[in-house]
């Protein structure tokens, strides 16, 4: 069973007291959706740039860039389709930096807090 | 047109044959490695939901192979037309089919590098951040292997105008 979970860590949702769920008093709860508006809008780019980009622009370019050539149209939509993904490797990295960046500002912040 | 021995009646079926090849063999292939690292992606979610961005990488390289199939059997079905109006030559039937077959059967083996090293590499990466350049160096390779069918079935299709 090597793909078995390490449960022994983890509490099960009949293990949680009322209190792991409760709202901090006075404080307003918190609703904010568990996958940010951003994030989602840049999977739906991205679909739609895979499924579209390739496919579209070698019949975009097979009579106006390359005059009926399908060859040079044909790879072309093989570069459009590797431009997506270094775009989604790119766009991969600079979120776990600004990930890094929240993390660390509110880190500070909670430390003056503290002091 | 007259039905001779160089455009055999049965000539359009290779051709075919290619096209079918291409998408079916590719489309395996992209099935695959989206299916394995997709796997591995929902091991790593659940305990770093942070990681799963990066860890999709594998599942766009699979739909890449998909698309360079998708370009070859566009690019075939483009060059083939009914009886009356096109002579179809056997020679051209046998180069669409190594066309399909090239690029469809390195489909389905980068599909699988793809796929056993996605699945493996983000439950690593999880344990072990560094190893996210490597990971993604091996998937590149992997994903080579399919840029190179497309590419000789590209310069084959060329032949078809000669």
């Amino acid at each position: 069973m090597a793909t078995r979970r390490i449960i022994s860590g983890e509490k099960t949702i009949l293990e949680k007291d009322d209190k792991d769920f409760a709202q901090p008093e006075g404080g307003k709860s918190n609703i904010a959706p568990a996958v940010p508006a951003h994030v989602i809008y840049k999977l739906l780019g991205f679909t739609l740039a895979m499924v579209v980009g390739p496919i579209g622009s070698y019949f975009l370019t097979l009579n106006l860039l390359f005059r009926g050539n399908s060859t040079y149209a044909g790879a072309f939509a093989a570069i459009m389709a590797n431009v997506v993904l270094i775009g989604y490797v790119v766009v991969a990295f600079q979120e776990d930096q600004t990930d890094q960046m929240e993390a660390k500002e509110k880190e500070k912040r909670e430390g003056k807090k503290v002091i | 047109m007259a039905d001779s021995d160089l455009t055999p009646k049965f000539a359009p079926f290779f051709g075919m044959a290619g096209i079918a090849a291409a998408m079916t063999f590719g489309c395996f292939g992209a099935a695959y490695g989206t299916a394995k690292s997709g796997i591995g992606i929902a091991g790593v979610g659940t305990f770093r939901p942070d990681l799963i961005m990066k860890s999709l990488i594998p599942v766009v390289m699979s739909g890449i192979i998909a698309v360079y199939s998708l370009v070859i059997a566009v690019l075939i079905a483009g060059d083939m037309g009914p009886p009356p109006a096109q002579n179809y030559s056997l020679f051209n039937g046998f180069m669409h089919l190594a066309c399909g077959l090239s690029v469809g059967l390195t489909g389905m083996a980068a599909g699988y590098a793809i796929g056993i090293v996605g699945d493996m590499g983000v439950r690593s990466y999880m344990q072990q951040s560094r190893i996210f350049v490597g990971m993604v160096l091996i998937l590149i390779f992997g994903e080579v292997l399919g840029l190179y069918g497309l590419i000789v079935a590209l310069i084959l299709n060329t032949k078809s105008r000669g």
